[in-house]
């Protein structure tokens, strides 16, 4: 891999992790369809993709310092309790619930999937997929607001009529949580679908998002930590890893800044559209062989 | 006394779940792991562990508290 391909493999990585389009998916199928000749399955791309993720979990780790911090704290206050009474504490007690099913499913199913799905073609349908599920969410929120009587109100209005995160159910948590698992297939995103989780547990946009964000930091860090060891092993070009690394944690920084500005009015119907759309014209680039 | 019986099925739990993170942190247990040839199976091993402390945070919920 060269520096030019790392750097854009990096910001190809920061952006998508955090914007609800897959970036399992894109990781898969953009090489397939610049024709780059380094593979997925190649050892040496594992290493790679742990430096992104490491990046990634360090933009949201930073950009939620002040949080995690409470979160942390009000985990061991109320661990060893056994009773919750702040909201930081209940907020860590669902980010626990929640990152159970993912860890589970994660560890269990994860080679599995790849070996079956991990296909530029297979990853472009799932594409198609996933921008079927954010418009199917988004009906769903709409139905939600109808109920709620609060079609005629203005977009913040309308948000402001739903829920935080730190008071959804436990029950609710761990279905968001489950949800990640559907990341495993290429093409399906785990923000996507962790933000529709929480939208139809009757979170506001933003605040979906922030908590499906909370949720991923656990599981993108553990994921990149449990394969840093594979860094030191011989022939791994650390700089220009390093260096796309650094690119997905400026990347994903900026993205999650603008998707929590964007999501106190905004829905996921663009990014559903993007999918169907990218997912068909990549599908059918990729069968046409272009 | 419910909750304490609750409680205690969860320690139990935990236990059981910190013997199956050893037997796959030594390479015993090969149930549903990717590589087989692997005498090391550490993300399994870590799931579990993180299995076992979640079991033992809920049995702290779950026990009756005194009330004072």
């Amino acid at each position: 891999m060269t520096l030019a391909q790392a750097l854009f493999m990096g910001l190809l990585q920061g952006a998508t992790e955090l914007f609800p389009v897959s970036s399992l998916g894109h990781a898969v199928v953009i090489p397939s369809l610049l024709h780059w000749s380094f593979k997925q399955s190649d050892p040496s791309f594992v290493p790679f993709l742990t430096l992104l993720h490491l990046g990634t979990a360090g933009a949201l780790l930073f950009i939620y310092r002040s949080q995690w911090v409470a979160i942390v704290r009000g985990f061991f206050t109320a661990a060893f309790r056994g009773r919750i009474s702040t909201e930081p504490e209940r907020l860590s007690m669902l980010l626990l619930v929640g990152t159970i099913p993912a860890g589970i499913l994660g560890v269990f199913l994860e080679h599995q999937f790849k070996v079956l799905f991990a296909t530029p073609r297979v990853a472009a349908a799932f594409l198609v997929v996933n921008g079927v599920l954010m418009l199917g969410f988004e009906f769903l929120r709409r139905r939600a607001e109808g109920r709620a009587a609060v079609a005629e109100k203005t977009r913040i209005e309308q948000e402001e009529s739903f829920g935080d995160a730190e008071h959804i159910s436990f029950r609710a948590a761990a279905l968001v949580g489950a949800c990640q698992a559907l990341a495993l297939v290429p093409g399906i995103s785990r923000s996507g679908v962790t933000i529709g989780g929480g939208l139809l547990a009757g979170l506001r946009h933003q605040e979906a998002a922030r908590f499906s964000f909370l949720l991923a930091t656990p599981i993108i860090a553990a994921a990149g930590l449990i394969e840093v060891p594979q860094l030191f092993t011989g022939g791994v070009p650390i700089p220009e890893y390093t260096a796309g690394a650094v690119l997905a944690a400026v990347a994903a920084y900026l993205s999650a800044r603008f998707l929590l500005r964007y999501f106190r009015s905004g829905r996921l119907d663009p990014y559903g559209i993007y999918c169907i759309a990218a997912g068909v014209v990549s599908f059918a680039l990729l069968t046409l062989g272009a | 006394m419910r909750g304490n019986a609750l409680a205690a099925g969860l320690v139990a739990l935990a236990v059981l779940f910190v013997i199956v993170a050893v037997l796959y942190a030594f390479g015993v247990l090969q149930i549903a792991v990717s590589d087989p040839s692997s005498h090391h199976h550490y993300t399994h091993a870590i799931l579990f562990t993180g299995l076992a402390v979640a079991s033992l945070v809920a049995a702290n919920f779950a026990r009756q508290k005194k009330t004072t």
